[in-house]
């Protein structure tokens, strides 16, 4: 009598049911031999399932957990340079893209400018909305990025603050420095967003 | 093995994912001893399987805000251990090809017949390759499907790997049955 291989017998106790394993199911049945080999089979797995747990001979978690600050240091500094990078880049595009205001621009024409940067920072915004970035976990470097451009623009709202409260100097020369600081916000603001972006596709959201 | 829990699991994974050096540590302390366990039964020293360990736990901490919670955290941790520990054999190409294989176990079978010997020890005298792909089968439950995609190989290799491996295993625990 030919009996099962261990192949087959090993496929009896897979999930679900492959092609052969009726035959074969059904040769265990009528086989004393191959139904004690399977039980053996049974068994042995058991065995090994109770078999003792080993634990490691020292504490391996000062050394993982030193590596893992020596990776953070590494990554909090390779995203403040990022961070501040995207920051002046940004600034540095848009006032390439919208220019800067010349000494002979007319008031009119400011007030445009400034109207359109405005605009440009609400967009922002609310694209920051739809991140939702304070609802959300940051990983350390991410949240060491955001903080950085978060104060800077802070800094930037004090100052256009000061620049826009009742003139105390010409209608113009006020609309030209609150129309450097509101670019300088786009900016950061354009920055912050990138981070944010970054960060979500890196995790898949 | 899929028992394994974290206390207060959520707000310990949500520090973690803030990279909060304590919460890390306490995923560590949860799983320390399966990853161990499991990382041993498949390297040959424990040198190895505290390096495997070690480099799991790194990759724990670097990953943990990929973890999207759609299995056990345990189930995650071990795939990554089991990962590191395959990638440890393939590196380490201990004498566990199949043609020293071949010529190995003929003659440890022969010398061996006699012999009683105990499941650890039998298990301890697989090969390295067959040693992993009967302990990640059998105890930590993985299918032949996930085996061969760990190891990048066939489905019909983890299967033929599983099959040598208790036929050797029945030999030497001296279960064969009688022709």
């Amino acid at each position: 009598m030919t009996h099962l291989t261990m192949e087959m017998l090993l496929a009896l106790r897979e999930p679900g049911s492959e092609p052969g394993t009726a035959a074969a199911r059904e040769h265990v049945d009528g086989c004393a031999a191959c139904a004690a080999e399977l039980e053996r089979l049974h068994q042995r797995a058991a065995r090994l399932k109770a078999l003792p747990t080993l634990r490691p001979s020292r504490d391996l978690w000062p050394a993982v957990a030193e590596r893992n600050r020596g990776e953070q240091r590494g990554r909090r500094a390779r995203w403040a340079g990022t961070a501040i990078g995207l920051g002046l880049a940004a600034s540095v595009a848009f006032t390439v893209i919208t220019g800067p205001m010349g000494g002979g621009g007319r008031l009119a024409e400011s007030e445009q400018a400034l109207t359109e940067v405005k605009e440009r920072s609400q967009l922002l915004e609310s694209a920051l909305d739809v991140y939702a970035p304070e609802t959300r976990v940051l990983d350390g470097q991410t949240a060491h990025a955001a903080q950085l451009l978060e104060d800077r623009i802070a800094e930037v709202d004090r100052e256009l603050q000061a620049v826009e409260l009742p003139a105390a100097t010409g209608r113009r020369q006020q609309n030209d420095e609150a129309l450097s600081l509101w670019r300088e916000r786009v900016g950061l603001l354009d920055a912050l967003v990138d981070v944010h972006v970054t960060r979500a596709s890196n995790v898949g959201l | 093995m899929d028992s394994y829990v974290v206390a207060d699991a959520d707000a310990v994974l949500a520090r973690a994912r803030s990279g909060d050096p304590a919460a890390l540590e306490s995923l560590y302390r949860a799983f320390e001893a399966p990853a161990y366990n499991l990382a041993r039964r498949i390297c040959r020293t424990t040198e190895d399987a505290e390096d495997v360990v070690q480099e799991a736990f790194f990759e724990v901490c670097r990953s943990i805000g990929r973890y999207r919670g759609d299995g056990s955290l345990w189930g995650w941790v071990r795939t990554i251990t089991a990962s590191k520990a395959l990638m440890r054999l393939r590196r380490n190409k201990y004498r566990d090809t199949d043609e020293l294989d071949d010529q190995i176990v003929p003659s440890i079978r022969r010398e061996d017949t006699a012999l009683r010997m105990d499941l650890e020890a039998a298990l301890e005298r697989l090969t390295e390759t067959a040693r992993a792909v009967v302990w990640l089968h059998d105890v930590e439950g993985y299918t032949h499907e996930e085996i061969a995609g760990m190891m990048g190989k066939t489905v019909s290799f983890s299967k033929s790997q599983l099959a040598r491996a208790h036929t050797r295993l029945r030999g030497w625990l001296g279960e064969e049955v009688p022709a």
